[in-house]
Formats: C-alpha cells, sequence, structure tokens
C-alpha cells in the first residue's frame, strides 16, 4: 500500500556491543501512514525508531527519509533531524525554559524565525494540545501528561514531514494517557506520517494502518491492525498478544 | 604592624602583581577551559582525544615543573615573552584542566534525554550545547569553578620564584630589610584573603543569583 514512500530502511543491522539489536530490518512507511511498532521489551522497537533520526547510529544498511539517505553527524543531519519530529518517553522538555520557550527555542534557533513569529506559532500549537494557559509555566510545574503534550507542540512546531513516538505514554499515570493520545489521534486524522512505539493496543487498532510486531531485533509481521489482532500468524505474537490482551 | 605602612607601595605592586596574575590567568583558564569540556563531549573523536590528553597532561603535572617546561622550555623554541605572560600562560593552561573537569561534571547533570530532544529538534552541536546544555550545567558547576579560581589565585605565588611580581615575592626584600618576618607573612596572608574572599563574594552571589532558578 505504500505507494509514497517516505521513510524507508533496508537491511539495517545494529549491535550493542555482541548484542544483535535491530537485524536486517527492512521497512517501508508512506506519506500519510501510520505505523505502530509493538514487541516484547528489548526486542528493539525503540532502537528502531530512534535510528530513523539517527540517534543511534547503524551498523549496516541505509535509511532514507523522503528519498534523501541519512547524513553522518553535522550540519546536514541536523537539517534532517529538523524535517523528523520526535517525542520521547520522559518528554525531556528544557527544564531551565518556560513551556513558551521550549516550543519556540528551535523555531529560531532552527529555522531562523523571529522570537515574535515563533512565540505566536507556539501559542497556536499550545492552544491545540489544550495548554493555552500553561505557556508561561516551567515543565516541572506541569503534569506528565501536560509535559508530554508540550513535547509533541514542540515536535510539531518544526513541521515535521513525519513524527517519530517514542513509547510517549509509558512514563504517564493511567488517568493522563488518554489526553495524549487524543492529540495523537487528531494528528493522525490530520494525515501527518507517524512511527509510533507502543504499548497502547487500542491506538493501535484505531488509529494505525499498519502494525509491526518486532521480537528479538527482527520484524516478525508487518499487517493491518485488524489482522494482527484477530488472527496473528507467528507463535511469538500469539503469545504476545494472549499476554497482553488477556485482562 | 608598621612594615605595612612603611612599605605600602612595595606591598601595593605584588597585591597588583597577584590580581593581574589571577585575573589574566582566570580569563585564559575559563576560555580554554570551556573549549576542553566542549572538545571532551563532542561527537567528534579527535576533539574527544586532544581534550582528554590536555586535561591529564595538565592536571597530572606538577604547577613548578610546567612553570619550568614553559619560562625554560619555550624560549628554546624561539618564542620569548616577558615572564609575567609566560606565568598567566603556564597557570592557565593548568587551570583550564580543572574548569575543564568541573564543567563536564556540570554537563553530566543535564539529562541526556535533553540533549537528544534539542538534536532531535534540528539544534546542532553547538547551538544544543550552548542553548541547552551549558546554561544548565551552569548552575551546578559555580561552587567548583569558584573553589578552582581561588586555588588560582593562591598558585599564582610560583610565579614569585620565577622574578614575576606577586605578593608573595615581597618578603624576600622585606626580610633583606630586616623586619619582623610574622608580620610580613600576616600582611601577605591579608593580601591573599582580599583576593580570595572576593572571589568566594562573587560566586556566592552568583550562586544566589542563578543557583536557585531551577
Amino acid at each position: 500500500m505504500a505507494v509514497d514512500p517516505l521513510i524507508e530502511l533496508r537491511d539495517v543491522n545494529k549491535y550493542y556491543g555482541k548484542l544483535h539489536v535491530l537485524q536486517d530490518i527492512n521497512l517501508t512507511v508512506g506519506r500519510g501512514e501510520v505505523v505502530v511498532v509493538i514487541g516484547p521489551s528489548g526486542s528493539g522497537k525503540s532502537t528502531l525508531c530512534r535510528t530513523m533520526n539517527r540517534l543511534e547510529a547503524i551498523e549496516s544498511g541505509s535509511i532514507s527519509i523522503d528519498g534523501q539517505p541519512l547524513p553522518e553527524e553535522g550540519k546536514g543531519l541536523a537539517a534532517l533531524r529538523a524535517e523528523v519530529g520526535m517525542v520521547f518517553q520522559s518528554f525531556n522538555l528544557f527544564a531551565h525554559r518556560t513551556v513558551l520557550a521550549n516550543v519556540s527555542l528551535a523555531q529560531i534557533k532552527v529555522r531562523g524565525r523571529k522570537k515574535e513569529e515563533a512565540d505566536q506559532r507556539s501559542r497556536e500549537l499550545l492552544d491545540r494540545v489544550g495548554l493555552a494557559s500553561q505557556a508561561d509555566k516551567l515543565p516541572a510545574q506541569l503534569s506528565g501528561g501536560q509535559q508530554q503534550r508540550v513535547a509533541i507542540a514542540r515536535a510539531l512546531a518544526m513541521s515535521p514531514k513525519v513524527m517519530l513516538f517514542d513509547e510517549p505514554t509509558s512514563a504517564l499515570d493511567p488517568e493522563m494517557i488518554n489526553e495524549v493520545l487524543e492529540v495523537m489521534q487528531q494528528l493522525a486524522r490530520d494525515g501527518m506520517t507517524m512511527v509510533v512505539v507502543t504499548h497502547e493496543m487500542g491506538f493501535a487498532r484505531s488509529a494505525a494502518n499498519r502494525v509491526v510486531f518486532m521480537a528479538d531485533g527482527k520484524i516478525v509481521e508487518d499487517r493491518t491492525p485488524d489482522d494482527f489482532f484477530t488472527n496473528p500468524h507467528s507463535d511469538r505474537a500469539k503469545d504476545f498478544l494472549s499476554k497482553i490482551l488477556k485482562h | 604592624m608598621d612594615v605595612l605602612t612603611k612599605n605600602f607601595s612595595l606591598y601595593g605592586k605584588g597585591f597588583l602583581g597577584t590580581v593581574e596574575l589571577t585575573v589574566y590567568a582566570s580569563a585564559v583558564a575559563l576560555a580554554l577551559g570551556f573549549l576542553m569540556a566542549a572538545f571532551r563531549v563532542s561527537p567528534v573523536g579527535s576533539f574527544r582525544a586532544l581534550g582528554t590528553v590536555w586535561v591529564n597532561v595538565l592536571r597530572n603535572t606538577p604547577l613548578t615543573l610546567l612553570f619550568f617546561a614553559v619560562l625554560l622550555g619555550l624560549p628554546r623554541f624561539g618564542l620569548v615573552l616577558p615572564f609575567k605572560l609566560f606565568a598567566v600562560i603556564a597557570l592557565g593552561c593548568y587551570t583550564s584542566a580543572f574548569i575543564c573537569e568541573a564543567l563536564r561534571s556540570g554537563i553530566n547533570t543535564v539529562p541526556t534525554g535533553q540533549g537528544e530532544a534539542a538534536r532531535s529538534l534540528g539544534m546542532t552541536f553547538s547551538q544544543t550545547l550552548s542553548a541547552v546544555v551549558l546554561p544548565q550545567a551552569f548552575r551546578s558547576v559555580i561552587p567548583p569553578v569558584g573553589s578552582t579560581l581561588i586555588a588560582l589565585a593562591k598558585n599564582s605565588a610560583i610565579a614569585g620564584a620565577f622574578s614575576v611580581t606577586e605578593l608573595l615575592g615581597t618578603y624576600k626584600t622585606l626580610s633583606e630589610l630586616g623586619y619582623d618576618i610574622i608580620w610580613t607573612f600576616i600582611w601577605i596572608a591579608v593580601g591573599y584573603l582580599i583576593i580570595t574572599l572576593t572571589i568566594s563574594a562573587v560566586f556566592n552571589l552568583m550562586e544566589k543569583y542563578w543557583g536557585v532558578a531551577r
């Protein structure tokens, strides 16, 4: 179904010392697609997500974004990262700056926007994630769910071509998970290309075009959510689903 | 007591000499220490290696030996400068190793995720360092950098042995003139205290102003 590929991984291999964390990964994410990556811990799904903007370097294979191979360290890589938004498990807001400044900083530094212009866009985005009234607070004064929504706004401020989510709700209290998922659902409806590493099966069912199931550094299944959840092919996926869907 | 009043200009020259050495060498140490700390956390391997060698060589060399190396060594390679400038170079380079390590420990207090977030937004290494990491690292390095600069002020006494005018060196002239050695040293100590307590006070103020904003 991926007619217009935005992210392409070809024969990607990565090691941590002797541990072969990504083994011959081939994955294509089409423009406008929402791909959810699930799998047991240690399966390499977070690492996979982090290789896509080269926060993790790979040993062999190739990764290209919108037809461009990922550059080595340097200006080229920085420019490409600006096109790839990323949301982390631990939010990673800049602790010394206000919420507004968090969203504006990279717009000013990377996109070269004037402060007023950046702040105006930041306020629009904060409004979109429901946090317009929190603009002048420091990150530590917000709840986890609020911080994560600021982090999403911060990534969106760069107008990225694709958004990577690395377990965005795993560090949140259960009652705050929904407010973050709702923002992500809205993004998906707006046509944003997304790669989401998550344990939220509900989100995978409702928002994903494809589910990629990983185990032991390999992609084991890559299918539509309906297909995957009702009729998993591999024993590994059956075992995983039986454990998480029981309760 | 009258050792001070009768030799005020001698003390004054020595005092100013020590202040000058301290200020200039501090500037060199802060600039080089900052640069080396950036090298040591850089993504480029050869920069990291250079920073590591710099710190390990300078931090582990006795300062007196370093003074000999600079004052007697550099002229052999045709670099002849005033002794005072040599002293500033020796003191500044030596102290930069300690400043570098203090800065680096401050950088390590900033969660790595913040650097990753900055890079994932497309900020370059130097933007990440200057806009995100260092402003936060800065707060936790104020006390150790203060201590290092106080040590520098006291270490400047070694320059006196290489005929650079500074505070401790005044005792030679004064004892030749037959003044009581105890009072001579008490007034020298007071001179050092003025300098070091001033540095302490400045850093205490900085800590009050920036250290609690988190």
